[in-house]
């Protein structure tokens, strides 16, 4: 959306009329910083508004155990949806020729059997992260390849990798739950310190190091140049296919990284990875909310998360049926991207 | 929306390549029949037309309007489903066929109606605007059916005409088939010589230019997204026809395929632009590898790697082309 704004705004000859009414145009400029202002304050407002609520409603909501808890279940879809939004900064946000990874849920799926997979044959934890590790960077590839060289747009592209990378997964497991028990997983899904699960911290950890790259170092700021405005990115020097396909190579690290993730939290791979896409991808794109300019951030996306895992949480403690959640998350990204595009038209009349 | 900036170039390189997708098809067959001695028979074949391809071509040929307007519809599985549980709900309280018939038909363009509010309405791209509504009506769906149990016809209630729509002949023809036959035919003259489609193309290729023409491009979107669901809304009647129970959320399941079957038939067009003809090549491209792979005796599981392979190297050698044709 906002490149499809970035780009009809200067080409075309009809939006020179924008600038006849001279006057108003600080006085409009004002009033939809004053609006974003709010949506973004309110997006926030209305998080902690619901987390307050919960707390009064549900007692136990407010503890060190019950955060933690939902901090450590946010982790393994916070890692996909982060990858998700490095592939939507470098993509830009039209979701169909643009930044989207339809193949991120399934290379967890594949990963993660991988992982689960080596372990049974007798390997190690080293083996089998690099297995896991591996397997999400090839995947990553193999997108990065059909997108920038053969040309296919992301949407297709990864549709059709999502379909082999499921398929693979099949053919490994058989369809089947493969268990995975080492030290290193129980590690990972055992508490931490002050009671709260590893997973969390990892989550946590993470989270900082993506954002810290993205959000704070040439190479992030090149990244949004590229997604915003390819054609302008290119003529500044920049080289586009490169940072396109670094952030699918990112994202197929993330599958794989999310892969370990669900091993350790399932002790072991199981099914239906492929059910994680959609809320997965509303997640990432719920995030540009939190965030100032409202464009895709890291930290928004992790904002984003604990907000639908805390949803989930305080539903499940206040009795409330869980089939809601996704009526939920639909209102959610359409009442944010309603107010967003209303917000955007007002700006650009 | 429209980057797929189309560019006229010689055809006479890109002619032959453009028929990637026909080459495709014609190897798959020759494949099939080669190591499948059952395949070629009459009577797998029918049923490969009745039971793979009827269904997907009619939700295809839906998306195909969607991403004809330079969009794309993600909750054609939605339409489907509220036709299904209109229908189901209507026939189970013994209204007359017919009836619950119309009735399933604006269930579905229920969910065509919201989005196209969404995306005309407050001007939501239609990527986000179909997926939140796909969230909704998930949601939407348990509630109905306290918290998404399948609802089941009783093989005994269930009235003769009932069981046409799903398992009746129309000269020696299936049904489900006509059905989809019909609706090809119906589409491809609406998308290919009446004003509507030719301003929803427009719309797919520079929507600003449709505007300044000055057409209601809204009307039009609009009415673009309510035809999508109700023409998913009439794979739902007969998908429920023929099994006799709704399950909540189940037409998702055609979701991938529609939008792969779609993409793929754009390789058809010299500009990359959807159309019926490549649509429909594109199910059937799907629906015989299904049956064939079914036939071979490959590994079910193998036979998922092996479809997603397969629409790959043909999108990849679709859009390979244009974009060399393009650079040309």
């Amino acid at each position: 959306m906002s490149v499809d704004a970035a780009y009809l705004s200067p080409s075309l000859p009809a939006s020179a009329g924008k600038d006849t009414d001279v006057t108003s145009v600080p006085a409009r400029a004002l009033g939809r910083k004053l609006a974003v202002f709010a949506l973004r304050q309110g997006s926030l407002a209305v998080f902690i508004g619901v987390l307050v609520y919960f707390s009064i409603a549900a007692p136990f909501f407010f503890t060190v155990g019950n955060i933690g808890n939902v901090l450590g279940q946010s982790a393994i879809a916070g890692v996909l949806a982060i990858g998700l939004t490095i592939v939507i900064i470098a993509g830009g946000s039209n979701v169909v020729t643009g930044g989207i990874d339809l193949s991120l849920a399934a290379n967890m799926g594949l990963s993660a059997a991988v992982y689960a997979s080596l372990v049974q044959a007798g390997q190690g934890d080293a083996v089998a992260i690099i297995g896991a590790l591996g397997t999400g960077l090839l995947i990553g590839a193999v997108n990065a390849a059909a997108i920038t060289l053969a040309g296919i747009v992301p949407l297709l592209a990864t549709l059709a990798v999502m379909n082999v990378v499921a398929g693979l997964e099949l053919v490994l497991t058989q369809n089947t739950v493969v268990p995975a028990s080492t030290e290193f997983l129980s590690t990972l899904s055992a508490s931490g310190p002050f009671g709260i699960p590893v997973l969390a911290y990892l989550l946590l950890v993470f989270t900082a190091l993506v954002a810290a790259v993205v959000q704070y170092t040439p190479v992030g700021l090149r990244l949004y140049a590229v997604g915003e405005f390819p054609e302008a990115a290119r003529a500044a020097g920049l080289r586009v296919k490169l940072f396109v396909s670094g952030a699918f190579l990112a994202s197929g690290l993330c599958g794989g990284l999310s892969g370990i993730l669900s091993v350790s939290y399932l002790s072991g791979s199981t099914t239906g990875a492929g059910d994680m896409l959609l809320p997965v991808v509303v997640t990432a794109l719920l995030g540009t909310v939190f965030s100032r300019r409202l464009v895709p951030t890291i930290g928004g996306t992790l904002l984003a998360t604990l907000f639908v895992s805390f949803l989930i949480n305080g539903f499940q403690l206040l009795n409330i049926s869980s089939t809601l959640v996704s009526g939920v998350q639909g209102l959610l990204i359409l009442l944010v991207v309603s107010a967003t595009t209303l917000l955007k038209r007002k700006g650009n009349q | 929306m429209a980057q797929s900036s189309p560019k006229p170039s010689s055809f006479n390189v890109r002619g032959l390549a453009r028929y990637a997708l026909v080459a495709a098809f014609v190897a798959v067959f020759a494949v099939f029949s080669a190591i499948a001695p059952a395949f070629l028979s009459g009577a797998n074949l029918l049923s490969v037309l009745v039971n793979n391809f009827a269904l997907l071509a009619i939700v295809a040929i839906a998306m195909t309007f969607a991403v004809a307007a330079g969009g794309i519809d993600l909750s054609v599985g939605t339409a489907i489903d509220f036709a299904s549980f209109a229908f189901v709900s209507l026939v189970l309280a013994g209204q007359p066929i017919p009836l619950a018939i119309l009735g399933a038909l604006a269930g579905g363009s229920l969910v065509g109606v919201f989005n196209a509010i969404l995306i005309s309405g407050i001007g939501i791209s239609p990527f986000l605007a179909t997926l939140g509504t796909l969230f909704v009506g998930r949601s939407a769906q348990q509630l109905l059916t306290n918290g998404g149990n399948p609802v089941y016809l009783p093989p005994s209630g269930v009235p003769e005409a009932f069981r046409f729509l799903g398992h009746g002949v129309i000269a020696g023809i299936p049904v489900p088939l006509v059905v989809a036959f019909v609706l090809i035919a119906g589409a491809y003259l609406i998308l290919s010589h009446t004003r509507f489609g030719r301003v929803v193309l427009a719309t797919g290729i520079q929507a600003s230019v449709v505007r300044y023409s000055g057409l209601a491009l809204s009307r039009y979107t609009a009415a673009t997204y309510v035809l999508v669901s109700v023409i998913a809304a009439v794979a739902g009647l007969i998908v429920t026809s023929t099994v006799t129970v709704y399950i909540p959320s189940s037409g998702n399941a055609f979701l991938l395929n529609a939008i792969g079957a779609t993409f793929i038939g754009t390789t058809l067009d010299p500009h990359g632009r959807p159309n019926i003809p490549g649509t429909v090549l594109g199910v059937l491209l799907l629906s015989i590898v299904a049956n064939g792979l079914l036939l071979s005796g490959l590994n079910f599981y193998w036979q998922q790697v092996a479809t997603g392979l397969l629409i790959f190297s043909v999108l990849a050698i679709g859009f390979a082309n244009r974009k060399a044709a393009s650079r040309a």
